[in-house]
């Protein structure tokens, strides 16, 4: 009897194990690999960096094997593990992650989101790890991007500037000098004009093509009015004396502009519910002049699709005609100078509840900057039409060669020129504060002024109020 | 002799009420871990300023800024509303679709079985996808083909606070009966039909059987599905999170969908837990209600 009653806890036992195990054990794998702080000392061997990471770039997942490699035999006493995420789901993996305390050594993440993980505390300082070499690799500007105050929290990986795209016969047949808009930008008074210019009617008179079509649909509506901040005289949130800036005078100008655009009828009425897909398939099927935003490698993408229709492919985008890609510069508001939206995205290095040695964080940055330079940055760089931001990559053979738009190339070069540095000196508190704003007044108040459900001034109006209430009447710009 | 017999039956009983324990162990075990641990942890959790590395014990704080957020009033309100527009006409629609299948052959009903249960099958995330073409804003999409067909110029489905709420809540009409439409035909089909053919020999019209049989019949399993179609209403997040975002301007952001915002946008999580928390004691509450009101008669 006693070995019945025995063998019943034994069984209770195993399956309490096994439920235990079963739910803590991913966690606790994660933590003891991510954070296994000693090199060549535990009983692998060997220290294994963790990193996240999703398709940057089409072929860029597929060679993650060969990136495996590479890096153990440059390093034989480090493995370096990849874990491929898909866009759609890379940060909420990661978040997930960060939030059990146990995330990868290393993620890739867009430079906006710094502050948010800053402020979690679970960013690894890799200024003291990284030889100055290493730093005068990466040009200044990007570089930035992945600081905060003296800190700098990864490394970037590529730098995009974001631009507006034109269909070249549509633009010319409107009388549009693009060749010199490229070089020299223009005013909104000059674009509204010139997508004026772009809309046709059909018989019944309704617009069979508009002279500018942007994605708002729910957060992408954020991306378009921060463009267009950016060229209005509000490059940040936040001014140098950490006053809130969308309180200025200048919000309510580019609001209004936006208002004038959709009631001129260069716009679609229904823009607030166009998403990204919807905008770039109007596009390529002749239903805008002009598409944003623009990445450059969309150029490659109208390149391809061009190729699809002339051999007849049916995977060609349905109605879509030949299409000449042309990259211009975001109109300037309230007569602002050019500063054009640079998006940095790279790598971060995260820590979770067991603190890292030291050891440990020099190999993860020894990884960041592996992934982050040479030549697979000059390989997703190159697939994404980009130019690379480190002097390795910059050297680097590319394994493949696309064509490109000259034109298009030295329009690239005339707009990154003109990219400002990230701003390093807005405390995360803050900079949170700012998000929230953004999520819960911005972005809801910029759907209804785009559905015509709200006026510009009430926009403006609800904005000043929460930034008054987060801020107070002192932290806010009045002008 | 009778000592040692009563010791074995003795020894049985112990041996049997052993694996008893340990069977029911299992699914305390699992209930533990994954029904009362995570509740409890959320209580904790609400009040707490959370971080992954450390939190902070906050008290009721978390609370408090729920209840003087306007953000969840509004939210809440916008769960109530789309609850109320949804519940009671999809508990209506699969009644009458379960009364109109009910006559057919066995071989038929189970056709419509499987057509009706399909889009429960589907992936919500691919529902939406399909939804999202059929509101497109423009004349390409369907729905603004079918109200052109009316003469009503195109509508910005989704992106109107006019017509946002009602294109989720049309989205709802329209998909996902089959679960309970195959729980009112399990129902249906249980009634006994000496009932029937003695309303038949009274004369009873096929109303009067509906009144009489077979509503009455019916109670428990509407109040069943009255009870979980509110639980799940008021859970509501993936439509709006992935149709609309919540807006334009929070017009269907329900409290799911905040709750997801404070949690994963803002990393909130001891708000989100506090939400969470005040989100289930409404549920319960009207749960409750429900059980209260229209529980009294029920015979089960």
């Amino acid at each position: 009897m006693k070995k019945r009653n025995g063998s019943t806890l034994l069984l209770s036992a195993i399956m309490m194990m096994s439920l235990l195990s079963a739910c803590g054990g991913n966690a606790n794998n994660t933590a003891d690999s991510a954070n296994s702080g000693s090199t060549g000392s535990s009983g692998a061997g060997k220290d294994t960096i963790t990193a996240l990471l999703p398709p940057v770039s089409a072929n860029y997942q597929a060679r993650f094997a060969d990136m495996e490699k590479e890096f153990n035999a440059l390093h034989p006493n480090l493995t370096l593990k990849i874990e491929p995420a898909s866009w759609e789901d890379m940060t909420q993996k990661l978040d997930t992650q960060v939030n059990a305390g146990s995330p990868p050594d290393i993620a890739w993440i867009g430079a906006s989101g710094l502050s948010k993980y800053a402020a979690l505390d679970v960013l690894i300082d890799l200024n003291p790890v990284l030889s100055d070499e290493v730093k005068a690799d990466y040009d200044e500007v990007p570089m930035k991007y992945f600081q905060l105050g003296d800190a700098q929290y990864g490394l970037p990986a590529y730098m995009e500037i974001h631009t507006i795209g034109g269909n070249k016969q549509f633009l010319e047949e409107a009388g549009i000098d693009w060749k010199s808009i490229q070089q020299n930008g223009w005013t909104y008074d000059e674009f509204r004009k010139a997508i004026a210019k772009g809309v046709v009617k059909n018989d019944k008179g309704e617009t069979s093509r508009y002279g500018f079509v942007f994605a708002t649909s729910g957060v992408t509506s954020k991306d378009y009015l921060a463009i267009l901040a950016k060229t209005a005289g509000l490059p940040d949130y936040f001014d140098k004396d950490l006053k809130y800036t969308y309180t200025s005078k200048k919000f309510l100008g580019l609001l209004t502009a936006i208002r004038e655009m959709i009631d001129d009828g260069s716009m679609p009425k229904e823009l607030s519910s166009i998403d990204a897909g919807k905008r770039w398939n109007m596009f390529l099927t002749g239903q805008t002049m002009i598409t944003g935003k623009g990445l450059s490698a969309f150029e490659n993408s109208a390149r391809l699709n061009n190729e699809k229709i002339k051999a007849n492919d049916g995977s060609a985008v349905a109605d879509s005609i030949e299409v000449d890609y042309i990259s211009l510069p975001v109109p300037t508001f309230n007569g602002a100078d050019y500063i054009p939206t640079s998006i940095v995205d790279g790598y971060i290095a995260l820590r979770g509840k067991k603190e890292p040695s030291e050891e440990h964080i020099k190999n993860i940055a020894l990884a960041v900057n592996f992934l982050s330079s040479g030549s697979i940055a000059a390989n997703y760089s190159n697939e994404l039409f980009l130019t690379p931001i480190t002097e390795s990559a910059r050297k680097a053979e590319v394994l493949e060669k696309f064509p490109r738009n000259e034109d298009n190339v030295a329009a690239g070069k005339a707009m990154m020129a003109k990219a400002l540095p990230a701003r390093t000196d807005i405390p995360t508190e803050q900079a949170a504060e700012a998000l929230k704003i953004e999520t819960e007044v911005i972005i809801p108040k910029l759907q209804a002024l785009l559905a015509d459900e709200i006026t510009p001034q009430e926009m403006y109006d609800a904005v000043k109020a929460a930034a008054v209430k987060s801020f107070g009447e002192d932290g806010v710009v009045a002008d | 002799m009778n000592q040692l017999l009563t010791k074995r039956k003795k020894l049985k009983l112990e041996s049997d009420s052993g694996w008893g324990y340990a069977f029911i162990a299992v699914a305390l075990i699992a209930f533990s871990l994954f029904t009362a641990y995570p509740v409890i942890n959320a209580f904790i959790i609400s009040l707490q300023k959370y971080r992954p590395l450390g939190s902070t014990y906050v008290g009721l704080e978390n609370f408090v800024n729920s209840f003087s957020d306007e953000l969840f009033w509004k939210a809440l309100k916008n769960t109530l509303v789309y609850t109320l527009l949804t519940v009671p006409f999809n508990i209506l629609l699969s009644f009458l679709v379960a009364i109109l299948i009910m006559p057919f052959k066995k071989k038929t009903q189970t056709i419509f079985k499987a057509v009706y249960y399909l889009p429960a099958v589907a992936s919500g995330v691919s529902l939406a996808v399909v939804w999202l073409w059929i509101f497109d804003p423009l004349k390409s999409g369907i729905a603004n083909q079918a109200v052109g067909l009316f003469g009503i110029s195109n509508q910005n489905w989704l992106g109107s606070s006019a017509t946002a709420m009602f294109s989720l809540v049309l989205m709802s009409w329209l998909s996902s009966h089959g679960t309970a439409i195959i729980i009112y035909l399990a129902a249906l089909l249980s009634i006994d039909n000496s009932y029937y053919e003695a309303a038949d020999i009274d004369g009873a019209t096929f109303l009067q059987k509906l009144r009489y049989i077979v509503i009455p019949f019916l109670k428990p399993t509407t109040l069943f599905l009255l009870v979980t179609g509110v639980i799940g209403s008021f859970q509501v997040f993936q439509n709006a999170y992935l149709m609309t975002g919540g807006g334009p301007d929070h017009a269907t952001t329900m409290v799911g969908l905040l709750i997801f915002n404070n949690a994963f946008t803002y990393f909130e999580f001891g708000e989100a837990a506090a939400q969470s928390l005040l989100l289930a004691a409404v549920i319960a509450l009207i749960s409750f209600f429900q059980f209260k009101i229209l529980g009294k008669d029920i015979e089960y």
